[in-house]
């Protein structure tokens, strides 16, 4: 045994010279926070994501061709759909674990786009962003947008009666493109709604070009990460010149294949017993028949929502025409994402800070970027909320009306508010010096550069108390 | 605790092997095997569930039971038999210094300076040739879609088109009761996407429309809109017939089909068009022409 592994090693070592670097890479330092652990909990759905959806595409069949359906659910049986949900419904339905393997893909969709969110805040509240890691903040901001394309491609593949009307209406937001937005819409649709190329160019979109993309830009992002070096809480022996955590091997990764298991696990759970986008309730999808009410995949719900709210207004300008569509659709999104993707430029702009950092602010500590942050995400919440107006009024038996003009007031006046609040929260919290329990050890080891350990003895950072260690 | 001597110390850091478990070792290993043998029972009984055809639910609990086990005792061994200390990593620099880059510069200007600098003429080219092929190779994007055209404008309504319900029945005068509505198609074009319209019935009297457009309106009860919102083209499917109002069930755009279909709520901003009526010898309702607008979602060049 011992002798086989000692003979393939040096067969690789001696061909591709890696067993220095593969030492140094065991004994890597990540540090240890259950913040830092959102973006694996990303990474561990979209492992989820490529093995349920490449058993899934086995199955699908990327076609608007008519064909009767024939199969087990009764209610549809004799209708004419499309043969795309006609594959779906057999998945469903025939295929031995394809329902399970359908719901799970899914939920693990919404799970994916979830974790990059919350990654995406822990990063901006903690001004993880700051140099040097702003290009690594670009590579992820580009990673959102790719996640939600790639769950808006999937969400509309089957074929059925509402992601059909999801798709009209993004059909209508590509026509509201100003200039060039009919051509656009044309060569993106392959025609005037409903042309028939849609579903297969979706379908390339969402298996292939978006995918290849993703998992390239998932790739730098790791790489840059590992180049640069994890961040890390301000503590005891920590320094903007160090790493204190624990290694690769064999903590991190005992810690990193348990959470990509309980990722796994929680998804199976839901996809086992969550019913999730029952499409044979909705139907095939119909020009000219819609379903009430209606609502998109989570992800989509703030951009649902702000079409709920927007003003209606449409403007002509020398006979041409900008539709009401563009100003919650096309230049809100535009604005918001605009301001998230340049954010390390932005507020470097104010504070004037260029230096070097790879120790995290607390949020409290930084009150106006936290108060932007919470006002931001307020926004969204707004219009997210705004996406079931008609849900709500049902709900709370108000007319609809009165809940849109409350969300499009709260629009205006929340985001001041959450900011003001949050600023006095987090000022009150600096003040009070309350600071989070820290568990350190007593003693560390420290790595040299010749690759050995070294053990440290922890003295109090010079001004600071001397906090007892919570663990002998 | 704390001993600063022990600061210049080399400590083994592998982990010792053979050394004796301490009592609350012995209970996490415990506890991991148990969570593994779990995970054994799960695996197998997705086999039997498999083989005997599958069951959703099922199949969704033992994968959560057999993943979940492997996690907790992965993670049990993480937190408990691994010798977890805390490790320091110095940093190093990630610039290659003011030396490097200088030492980089020279290289370009000794390297690759010499290869184009003297070739200006060629490198032009190059780079016309390259424009010129990179935007020939753009071309093909142009044949994903038809030129628009003035396909956005106009719908399958001609003069005289017969109106038919979605199974292509004509549709006859006083067929929709009052207060009723129908969707209907130009004949031949049924299911049609842009054609699509709505048929109501109103009360007598109740509409408040121009002359020129109540000649489209056969007894002065039976009005069509588009059936496209205005908005972002969802169907308009909800019809209130007390107030006479239709409501886009998409983004609850109301409009006033009193009132030619004004918007009166909502973020649509155009009326829907109206298809101008008529019947003929037999009582078939018939189209006198295409919709007064544009149907659906606002374009650029819309009003043109």
């Amino acid at each position: 045994m011992t002798m086989m592994i000692e003979r393939s090693l040096k067969y690789v070592d001696e061909r591709l010279g890696t067993a220095s670097l593969a030492r140094k890479t065991l004994r890597k330092v990540f540090p240890d926070h259950w913040s830092f652990l959102l973006g694996e909990i990303a990474l561990f759905a979209l492992v989820v994501l490529i093995f349920t959806g490449t058993f899934l595409t086995f199955f699908y069949t990327p076609s608007v061709q008519e064909v009767t359906y024939n199969g087990p659910y009764a209610p549809l049986q004799g209708a004419e759909v499309s043969a795309a949900y006609n594959s779906v419904l057999r998945l469903s339905f025939e295929v031995r674990a394809g329902l399970l393997m359908r719901q799970t893909h899914h939920w693990a969709a919404l799970v994916f786009v979830a974790a990059i969110v919350v990654h995406l805040c822990r990063v901006f509240f903690t001004g993880a962003f700051r140099r040097p890691r702003e290009v690594n903040w670009l590579v992820g901001v580009g990673l959102l947008f790719l996640a939600l394309g790639e769950g808006f491609t999937g969400y509309s593949l089957p074929d059925d009666l509402l992601s059909g009307i999801g798709l009209r209406i993004f059909y209508a937001v590509t026509l509201a493109i100003p200039v060039v937005g009919t051509w656009v819409t044309y060569l993106l649709f392959g025609g005037e709604f409903p042309a028939p190329d849609i579903i297969s160019r979706l379908f390339v979109f969402h298996i292939m070009l978006i995918p290849a993309l993703l998992l390239a830009l998932v790739g730098v992002h790791l790489a840059i990460l590992v180049l640069q070096k994890h961040t890390q809480f301000p503590g005891h022996g920590r320094t903007e010149r160090n790493v204190v955590g624990k290694r690769l091997w064999p903590e991190q990764t005992f810690k990193s294949v348990s959470l990509l298991l309980f990722v796994t696990a929680v998804l199976a759970l839901l996809g086992g017993l969550a019913q999730i986008n029952p499409i044979w309730q909705y139907g095939p999808f119909v020009p000219f028949n819609v379903s009430s009410p209606a609502q998109p995949d989570w992800y989509i719900g703030f951009l649902d929502g702000a079409l709920r709210l927007g003003p209606p207004w449409d403007l002509t300008l020398w006979g041409f025409t900008i539709s009401e569509v563009f100003w919650p659709a096309i230049l809100f999104p535009g604005i918001a994402f605009g301001i998230l993707t340049l954010w390390p430029w932005i507020e470097r702009r104010f504070t004037r800070d260029r230096a070097e950092h790879h120790l995290l602010d607390r949020p409290r500590d930084t009150p106006v970027r936290t108060g932007i942050g919470t006002a931001g995400l307020t926004v969204f919440f707004i219009m997210f909320l705004e996406g079931g107006n008609d849900i709500f009024g049902v709900l709370l038996n108000v007319p609809v009306e009165t809940v849109t003009r409350i969300l499009q007031w709260s629009l205006v006046l929340a985001p001041i508010l959450t900011f003001l609040v949050t600023y006095w929260i987090c000022k009150g919290l600096s003040r009070s010096r309350l600071r989070p329990a820290e568990i350190n050890a007593g003693v560390r080891l420290s790595r040299d550069h010749d690759g050995g350990y070294e053990t440290v003895s922890l003295e109090p950072a010079e001004g600071e108390e001397k906090l007892e260690p919570a663990e002998p | 605790m704390t001993d600063s001597d022990q600061g210049s110390e080399r400590v083994d850091v592998d982990r010792q092997s053979g050394t004796e478990l301490t009592g609350s070792q012995r209970t996490a290993e415990r506890r991991a095997a148990i969570a593994l043998a779990v995970a054994i029972v799960a695996g197998v009984g997705l086999f039997v569930v498999y083989f005997s055809g599958g069951q959703t639910q099922v199949e969704g609990i033992l994968f959560a039971i057999a993943f979940g086990g492997l996690g907790v005792a992965l993670g049990i061994w993480a937190n408990h038999l691994l010798d977890a200390r805390e490790v320091v990593e110095e940093r190093h620099e990630l610039t290659s210094g003011p030396a490097g880059r200088q030492a980089f510069e020279d290289a370009l200007v000794q390297e690759v300076g010499p290869v184009i600098g003297r070739r200006s003429l060629l490198l032009k080219l190059l780079a016309g040739a390259g424009g010129a092929l990179g935007l020939a190779l753009l071309l093909p994007v142009l044949s994903l879609g038809p030129a628009p055209g003035n396909s956005l404008k106009v719908t399958p309504w001609r003069r005289g088109s017969g109106v038919v319900d979605e199974e292509g029945e004509p549709v006859q005068l006083n067929q929709v009761p009052e207060n009723g509505f129908l969707t209907v198609f130009p004949e031949g074009h049924e299911g049609a996407a842009d054609a699509q319209a709505l048929l109501i019935h109103v009360r007598p009297g109740s509409l408040k429309l121009p002359p020129d457009r109540m000649a489209g309106v056969p007894e002065g009860t039976h009005v069509a809109y588009s059936k496209i919102c205005t908005h972002a083209g969802c169907p308009v499917g909800l019809y209130r017939a007390e107030s006479q109002s239709l409501i886009c069930p998409c983004h609850q755009s109301q409009f006033d089909v009193s009132d030619g279909a004004k918007p009166f709520f909502g973020p649509a901003a155009r009326p829907l068009p109206q298809l101008p009526l008529g019947v003929d010898d037999e009582n078939i309702l018939v189209a006198q022409g295409d919709f007064d607008a544009p149907v659906g979602p606002a374009f650029w060049d819309r009003g043109r």
